[in-house]
């Protein structure tokens, strides 16, 4: 029986996942899609939990966090083709004009 | 006594109307800043005078004005005048009208350098009249700006420093200042339920002797540094040696006046247990300061380091009076304050002379000056003399009377402290000596004392004078509010 | 179904969003105006942009006292709203004053600048109006996202790109977090509004020790702390400050900040009240060490941007004091203290912006040798504002201070109050250091580039007016910012 402890156990696996990859991962792109995993895992988090309190609210949420994560890819992607442009390089390493 | 018109806000504003004027007319570098800061320093004057001879010696307010400023804490626009401060703030006019003088020939941003002479006056009167912590607060942290620039711009090679260092000690002794200011009104506020910043109301505020003794040294960290009480006075000698000649002549006559004004009218009303406590250990560090300094001063080589260290010995004594905590020796201290101010303010203007004369202010290099400018040197001379205890000069009224009072409680103390007048007088006799005689140095300027010095020095001899033969005057203004302020903190 | 959608109909009361629907809808209509302006003609969008906040400014200041409800709960537009939507527009009326110069300097004269603004400004003010956290959610989203675009503007600059990426990505992942926190928070309640939350704890007290509830505020609060930049979740603040348009830096550093205070406050003070006693422990080390971070990195900058950006950061742990005494004082001296900033910090950066020359390269230490002789009126205002930032009186930076510090005396916070004033004395010296190179040095060029652009001065002069009007008479806006405290 699969109950709603799992698919919170799950969410939470993907959500450290994404954290992980955020912290360790070199490439902007995949770094990008670490952040991506990570608001994925936190829908699933709402939609289990919707299911499970007996609302809709949860679900509401969740067209509002992919309708927002849609936003910041279009911005996100537009400030990496910018930077590409300038520096031909996605390594987050090479993000060294400021100091880190 | 209230009377409608405020006289004491006019004293107060007129020197900020007048620094705006000097900021817009500077923009022109001309010579009209200095004739409108020439102009408000007397009117300043006139006016403070004016208050000194309209009053009857009494102990209460002889003016006071109040009105409400930030309702929401309680803070007031309470301003108030008695003997004492009507006696400062004659004292911090007549030399702000000197410093103008002595600044005459400021040639690098005139309308700023004036500006800031004025801004310094008022927050110094600010201070001598605030009768509400915050208001006072304010004034206190406004003294320090100008006085950073005028040291840091107008002074000499080494003035970051000097100015940062001045900065910097001031600033923090005043933020413990501030804190304890704070928390008091708190404490009060929870006490009575109503929270207000006034003097008067805070004195009634029940403090544990704790408490007391936190807030004593809170208060007393902001004034002993502006004194400077020994070991916190290093940042003196720093901002006299770099600052120009009328910041020194600021510093000695204004800045230095309002720390001990902060003890007796503030720190020790306020916290009249924890005072009484620590009153030996003021009267050892005063001991320690007035031999230290006088010490040092003799190892100087620099004369305006000389003078410097001078001022903070007898700010030492100055001290040590108060810690007597009698009629006599507060008297003694409050008038030692006031000559000291006039004697070290004309030691300053006659080293600046003598530093443009010669372009040098280093005994080694300095000598003969008897010979090729004897007027100047007759009144270093009088000055040195006023400034080791010369009966008959300044100073020596001041110090008789302490040494009297000081006698009277712990003749140990004064004891001690007679010796420091000797000493005083070994590095003053150097001083003269090495500069008044011995080898003959080349002064490039062989000028002797030109109009306008003649006019500087000639107030500041006869007051020397003056105030040695009879100080009368200046301590029947005195005797009243200081036996008010004692009585409140009660005999030891 | 019909009845359903009268009812929804009936609950959305436009009041309640009508300053930030004015900002919307005028930030739409100004982003079809730039696409048909030729480039390069960008002041009459500027000076619209202007006008909106204008009337949304005054449609703001109607509607203090009269609280409104609007979208079944969702958003709440109270004198904490209203207060801090004022700070947000005077913000962003300050940013665009001194943009539009700006922008032709640094050769990007780009007309949809302003529209983000406005809507920059628009999810602000949902954000502080909002008490569900959906709502919360999107406003912050919306700040966000137009945030990110406007820091890194400048396409062509290798270091605004930069900026707007790190931004960027430090954001999303700070969503992330404040996002785990709400699904947590939810999973708990079963819902998301804010009060129902606090009403479900109310009747529930067991709740505030649950894991799944406390590790959902936790999350939460990480997210807010990135918003704000405290310590340690400053690590971006620097980076971004320096390398996004200066304009932008003044007004990120002013009003989003002040919002995202808005929004933790009002998520705290009515949703975590169970947790009080730990969490009053977490604010306290938390403003300590802000503003301690803050403080002692600032010593070392020399670039001027960057030394200013470590000080907002030292500026947030000050804020941070009245979240740790936890009361109505507190929250109106954090509303005051932000308003306060904003003049303050807003006033230095435009300061920075007339210095500069085209790139931004001079405005190191060195770059501002002996420039109070040469530009002495620049002088005297910068000294103004860096002795505003210093906390001294008779500036504003004292008053705001004052409020914080007897906010935590009073509510038994010796120690903090301490701390927060050394903080004060160490942050004199990178503060001075300034005025040093400004006044000490005698000048080595002769500014000659430095051109008083008339916007950015009016945006300077109205910050001097500000920082010694709330330094000098602060009564009536302390009053203001007490009704409005939470």
């Amino acid at each position: 029986m699969i109950t709603v402890t799992h698919y919170l156990m799950l969410s939470a696996i993907l959500f450290a996942i994404g954290t992980l990859g955020v912290l360790t991962r070199k490439n902007a792109i995949v770094v990008f899609m670490c952040i991506e995993v990570m608001l994925n895992a936190v829908n699933l988090t709402f939609i289990a939990l919707s299911r499970h309190v007996g609302n809709l609210d949860g679900q509401i949420f969740v067209f509002f966090v992919m309708t927002v994560a849609a936003a910041e890819a279009a911005v996100g992607l537009a400030l990496l083709i910018a930077f590409y442009r300038n520096k031909e390089t996605l390594d987050v390493d090479d993000f060294n004009m400021l100091k880190w | 006594m209230a009377i409608d018109f405020p006289l004491l806000s006019l004293l107060l504003f007129m020197p900020l109307a007048g620094a705006l004027v000097c900021l817009v007319l500077g923009m022109g570098n001309s010579t009209a800043p200095r004739w409108v800061a020439l102009l408000t320093a007397a009117g300043v004057f006139v006016v403070s005078l004016l208050l000194c001879l309209l009053q009857t010696p009494t102990a209460g307010w002889l003016f006071y004005e109040d009105y409400r400023w930030i309702e929401q804490f309680g803070v007031r626009y309470t301003l108030g005048l008695d003997g004492l401060s009507s006696v400062l703030i004659l004292l911090t006019a007549f030399l702000q009208l000197l410093a103008v003088l002595v600044s005459w020939r400021q040639e690098r941003a005139p309308g700023v350098f004036f500006a800031l002479l004025l801004v310094l006056e008022m927050a110094a009167i600010g201070v001598l009249l605030a009768l509400d912590l915050i208001l006072f607060y304010l004034f206190w942290e406004l003294m320090l700006i100008p006085m950073f620039f005028l040291i840091g711009v107008w002074g000499y090679q080494r003035r970051f420093q000097a100015a940062v260092k001045f900065f910097l000690y001031t600033l923090i002794g005043s933020l413990c200042l501030l804190l304890a200011v704070i928390s008091l009104y708190l404490l009060h506020g929870d006490q009575t339920g109503t929270y207000t910043f006034a003097l008067e109301a805070l004195k009634q505020t029940e403090l544990s002797t704790t408490q007391e003794l936190i807030f004593f040294f809170c208060f007393m960290a902001a004034f002993v540094v502006k004194v400077p009480l020994f070991p916190f006075h290093s940042w003196l000698p720093d901002a006299h040696a770099e600052g120009p000649a009328a910041g020194s002549v600021d510093l000695a006559g204004l800045l230095l006046k309002t720390g001990v004004y902060g003890m007796i009218r503030f720190a020790f009303p306020l916290f009249p247990v924890a005072a009484q406590k620590t009153l030996p250990v003021l009267a050892g560090l005063a001991l320690v300061g007035l031999f230290y300094a006088a010490w040092v001063a003799y190892q100087q080589v620099d004369i305006k380091r000389i003078v410097a260290f001078s001022s903070i010995s007898h700010m030492g004594f100055v001290i040590l009076g108060l810690a007597a905590w009698n009629q006599t020796a507060w008297e003694g201290s409050l008038l030692l304050m006031v000559n000291h101010a006039i004697t070290t303010a004309g030691l300053f203007v006659v080293v600046a002379m003598i530093e443009q004369r010669t372009g040098s202010r280093s005994l080694d290099q300095l000598g003969g000056l008897w010979k090729s400018h004897p007027n100047m040197s007759a009144f270093f001379l009088l000055f040195c003399m006023a400034s080791l205890g010369l009966p008959g000069l300044a100073n020596f009224a001041g110090e008789i009377l302490i040494l009297i009072g000081v006698f009277t409680v712990k003749p140990l103390w004064a004891v001690i402290a007679v010796g420091g007048i000797l000493f005083s007088a070994t590095y003053t006799l150097r001083l003269v000596q090495g500069t008044l005689w011995g080898n003959n140095c080349e002064p490039h300027d062989k000028q002797d004392l030109h109009s306008r010095e003649w006019l500087v020095l000639i107030p500041l001899a006869v007051l020397v004078v003056a105030l040695g033969c009879y100080p009368q005057p200046v301590l029947d203004l005195l005797r009243e509010p200081l036996s008010a302020l004692l009585l409140v903190g009660g005999m030891p | 179904m019909e009845n359903l959608v009268q009812e929804a109909i009936q609950n959305v009361n436009l009041h309640a969003v009508m300053p930030s629907l004015i900002l919307s809808v005028a930030g739409m209509a100004l982003l079809l105006v730039a696409v048909f302006s030729p480039r390069g003609k960008t002041a009459h969008i500027a000076w619209l942009s202007i006008a909106s906040l204008i009337v949304a400014g005054i449609v703001t200041i109607m509607g203090w006292n009269d609280t409104q409800y609007g979208f079944a709960g969702s958003v709440q537009l109270d004198n904490f709203a209203a207060f801090f939507s004022m700070i947000c527009i005077i913000a962003a009326g300050l940013a665009i004053l001194m943009s539009d110069e700006y922008l032709k300097r640094e050769n990007f004269p780009v007309g949809e600048y302003y529209p983000l603004i406005l809507i920059t400004t628009a999810g602000a003010m949902w954000m502080v109006s909002g008490t569900d956290l959906i709502t919360i959610f999107l406003g912050l989203e919306v700040l966000s996202v137009s945030l990110y675009i406007l820091a890194g503007f400048f396409r062509d600059q290798v270091r605004c790109n930069e900026a707007g990426l790190k931004y960027f990505f430090l954001g999303a992942f700070s969503t992330g977090f404040l996002l785990y926190g709400m699904a947590l928070l939810y999973g708990v309640s079963g819902t998301t509004k804010v009060y129902d939350i606090a009403a479900y704890i109310q009747a529930n007290p067991d709740t505030t020790t649950n894991v799944m509830f406390v590790a959902g505020g936790l999350l939460m609060l990480t997210g807010f702390f990135f918003k704000i930049a405290a310590a340690p979740f400053h690590m971006w603040t620097p980076d971004v400050y320096q390398g996004a348009p200066t304009p932008i830096t003044a007004f990120m550093s002013a009003g989003p900040k002040a919002a995202a205070f808005a929004a933790l406050i009002r998520v705290t003070f009515i949703c975590l009240e169970g947790m009080q006693d730990h969490l009053t422990t977490v604010f306290w080390v938390l403003a300590v060490l802000t503003m301690t971070v803050g403080n002692l990195i600032a010593l070392n900058q020399k670039d001027l941007k960057r030394m200013l950006a470590y000080s907002s950061i030292a500026h947030a742990g000050y804020a941070m004091v009245g979240l740790v005494a936890w009361n109505e004082i507190g929250s109106a001296g954090i509303l005051f203290y932000m308003l306060v900033y904003t003049f303050m910090n807003m006033g230095a950066f435009a300061i920075l912006i007339l210095i500069g020359r085209s790139g931004e390269e001079n405005l190191t230490l060195d770059g501002v040798t002996g420039l109070g002789y040469k530009k002495p009126m620049l002088g005297i205002a910068f000294s103004i504002f860096l002795f505003a930032l210093m906390g001294l009186p008779p500036t504003a930076g004292f008053t705001g201070k004052f409020y914080i510090f007897a906010g935590a005396i009073n509510s038994g916070y010796i120690w903090l109050a301490v701390l927060g004033v050394l903080n004060s004395a160490v942050s004199l010296y990178y503060y001075l250091r300034i005025m040093i190179f400004m006044y000490f040095k005698e000048p080595q060029e002769d500014y000659a580039w430095v051109k008083i652009y008339p916007a950015t001065a009016v945006s300077i002069v109205i910050s001097v007016i500000g920082v010694l009007y709330l330094g000098i008479v602060p009564g009536s806006i302390m009053q203001l910012a007490r009704m409005a405290g939470f």
